[in-house]
């Protein structure tokens, strides 16, 4: 007789392109609520100002920017008070950067964990990206706390498009998680990617405007310099929070349609090769 | 008819060797060139680039049914961890297929993920989700958790605190409570002491028995493998050589490995089996031949000698005895031995026993050597250190056969004959 067993499940060499297990990633979800607390808390454990380095951080940033950019270099912020502008630049920036330098190391940093147990990979990118976005929401609770003062005094004009935020960070938080793991999934096996993502992270900051305003790019450059997803995400930001006209509107959707693209690439690119990788970890 | 849980068909695993370097993006790049553009066959590897590849495994094949315990015996890199790992879809295999029912939790290493910053009740809660259970039932069985570990005092402090056995006792109890279908074990058991991993033993012989859960299990201990599975697999070179009963595969392995095991030595005790406490460094059987034959037959006198580090005596001064016990293939132990108490402190231990000649049946055994303190608690256990076949001698001649009896011992037998005086 032969036996017919219905298997729950399969171990093949290959994987098809589509087989994404999307709900893995629910029945995880315990998991990623764990990681993300185990980084929070174990981030700043044994510090003596704790949590409060998640503010001090972009403080210093912000005073270092407003220092060079606008004291020494002297390069105009549209009108917006320069202390606003280059704090929204700057947690802004580093929570895109954050997430993509964390999770592109999702393998070299967690090869201890993934070489003795299984659990769908995209956990780990999917806890950091998290862990970076409540990192974010306090340091935006300051920012908030300092925005209200300039509001109050009548120097910025707060608008309805601030409801926004949530799809901007979103934005920010897929376009980064998106290339944070397909370079996780080359830099398992070739760690030459750490030193080219390192230097191209620098470069893509002075074409974003993160410490300009995009107004200042030349007409001719303009249109490539909006091609990048996050100069409309942080465009839309200003015109949001500072009420700066937005030069052009319609790029956000171009940069949504970008980042949707390339995290889409990156869950194929990501799920077909997260076991593969671990020969060459 | 029990039912399948795993099917493995055909697994294989190839491994390229040597170290990466400039040249392999280039040739990475042109295979997958040649391979997703051009649609061209890959050219079978020739002869100087086999030498860079490896067949971890080759051709597995095996079927376990629900509720078996299955050892996986063979030398170190026989390629059990391999097909663990593929099992537990760590990594991929080359080719082969292995089919599944129920879920699947590994225990390749002890404390996979802990965060020494984190303090135990956060890491058990941490750990447990890692292994695959959900927050609710770590918090349910938490209690027996911490119970299991024996470290309740130490529950809210880092685990960085720790001492390495706490740390261990701390891991393999949160393992121990996994609620799978399929428990997959690789070697843990080999850290922490002899008292924890018989209660690791016996919690995964209850876990296995009365829950009917099916358990793989590695380890170098083949008495632990005797006792807890009720099947083995025998693996050399990526092969499996056979797969049945624990016994004689045991049996199978001990006879094709016993060449080596005439003598174990370590040069640094960080590597060397043992714990905290003790390591072993040297353990050896000297066959004493007489006549210049040189096989070891049970006439041979046999010297076992064995030297360990002292790392750390659990007292400032400690009374502890060895024991010697010596078992035949089956597990039988054929005799124990206990020193008498010696004081020890830091420092090197060693000791020696002779076996004389023509007392041991023909046959293969091996010996165990373990530390106890005075109140009877063992410190270590090293089992199967050395193994050994003790041939016969009369051959050619009508009594050339395994004789009844565990041993042989030449006693005198007092025979006399008086010629019958008939009246």
């Amino acid at each position: 007789m032969i036996q017919t067993v219905k298997w729950d499940w399969e171990l093949k060499p290959e994987k098809k392109w589509f087989q994404l297990e999307i709900m893995d990633i629910f029945k995880y979800k315990g998991l990623i609520k764990s990681f993300v607390r185990r980084e929070l808390i174990a981030g700043y454990q044994q510090t003596i100002m704790g949590i409060f380095w998640l503010v001090l951080q972009p403080l210093f940033t912000t005073l270092f920017f407003f220092l060079i950019f606008s004291r020494i270099v002297k390069i105009s912020t549209d009108g917006i008070p320069p202390l606003l502008f280059y704090m929204s630049g700057s947690i802004m920036w580093s929570f895109f950067s954050d997430c993509l330098s964390s999770s592109m190391y999702s393998f070299v940093h967690n090869a201890h964990i993934f070489n003795k147990v299984y659990f769908p990979r995209i956990i780990v990118p999917l806890s950091m990206v998290l862990t970076h976005t409540v990192r974010f929401l306090i340091q935006f609770i300051f920012f908030v706390i300092i925005y209200s003062y300039y509001t109050i005094s009548g120097k910025v004009q707060p608008s309805i498009y601030m409801l926004l935020l949530p799809f901007l960070l979103v934005l920010i938080g897929t376009f980064a998680i998106g290339i944070g793991m397909i370079v996780s999934i080359f830099m398992a096996k070739y760690r030459d990617i750490e030193q080219i993502m390192n230097f191209l992270l620098r470069f893509v900051m002075f074409v974003t405007p993160v410490v300009y305003p995009a107004s200042i790019i030349s007409k001719s450059y303009q249109i490539w310099f909006w091609l990048n997803p996050l100069t409309p995400i942080l465009e839309t930001f200003r015109t949001a929070f500072f009420g700066t006209p937005l030069m052009y509107p319609n790029f956000i959707w171009i940069s949504m349609l970008t980042v949707i693209g390339v995290f889409f690439v990156a869950l194929v690119v990501f799920k077909k090769n997260e076991i593969k990788v671990m020969d060459t970890l | 008819m029990s039912e399948l849980v795993i099917q493995a068909e055909n697994i294989s695993k190839h491994y390229q060797l040597g170290v990466l370097g400039s040249g392999t993006l280039k040739r990475d790049m042109h295979n997958w060139w040649l391979k997703s553009v051009l649609k061209k066959e890959l050219l079978q590897e020739n002869e100087a680039n086999s030498k860079q590849h490896i067949w971890a495994l080759r051709d597995i094949n095996f079927e376990i049914k629900k509720g078996d315990s299955v050892g996986f015996i063979g030398k170190n890199g026989s390629g059990k961890s391999t097909l663990l790992k593929i099992i537990s879809r760590i990594i991929l295999p080359t080719s082969g297929t292995i089919k599944g029912n129920g879920k699947v939790a590994s225990l390749l290493e002890v404390g996979t993920g802990f965060h020494p910053e984190l303090t135990g009740r956060e890491n058990i809660i941490l750990n447990g989700q890692i292994l695959g259970m959900n927050k609710k039932e770590v918090i349910r069985k938490f209690d027996e958790i911490v119970a299991f570990s024996g470290v309740e005092r130490f529950i809210d402090t880092p685990v960085k605190r720790y001492s390495s056995g706490m740390y261990v006792r701390l891991a393999f109890a949160v393992a121990a409570h996994l609620n799978s279908d399929i428990l997959i074990v690789d070697e843990v058991l080999a850290v922490g002491d002899a008292d924890f991993q018989k209660k690791c033993l016996g919690k995964m012989k209850e876990v296995s028995e009365e829950k009917g859960k099916t358990i793989l299990f590695v380890s170098h201990n083949l008495q632990a493998v005797r006792n807890l599975c009720n099947k083995a697999i025998y693996l050399d070179q990526g092969q499996m050589v056979d797969f049945g009963k624990p016994d004689s595969i045991i049996s199978s392995y001990l006879i094709k490995e016993k060449v080596e095991t005439l003598e174990q030595h370590y040069d640094n005790w960080d590597n060397a089996p043992g714990n905290d406490y003790i390591r072993i460094k040297l353990v050896k059987l000297i066959p004493q031949f007489i006549n210049e034959i040189n096989t070891i037959d049970i006439r041979t006198p046999l010297l076992f000698h064995f030297e360990c580090w002292v790392i750390n005596s659990r007292l400032l001064r400690e009374n502890v005895f060895a024991i010697i016990e010596l078992f035949s293939l089956t597990g039988e132990c054929i005799f124990k031995v206990m020193s008498d108490a010696t004081l020890i402190e830091q420092g090197l231990l060693s000791g020696s026993i002779h076996i004389p000649g023509n007392f041991l049946n023909n046959g293969y055994y091996y010996i165990s050597i373990s530390f106890m303190d005075n109140k009877g608690e063992k410190i270590f256990e090293f089992p199967a250190s050395v193994a050994v076949e003790v041939a016969d001698y009369r051959e050619n001649t009508p009594f050339f056969d395994k004789w009844n009896g565990a041993v042989r011992p030449h006693f005198p037998i007092d025979l006399n004959f008086k010629k019958h005086i008939l009246n």
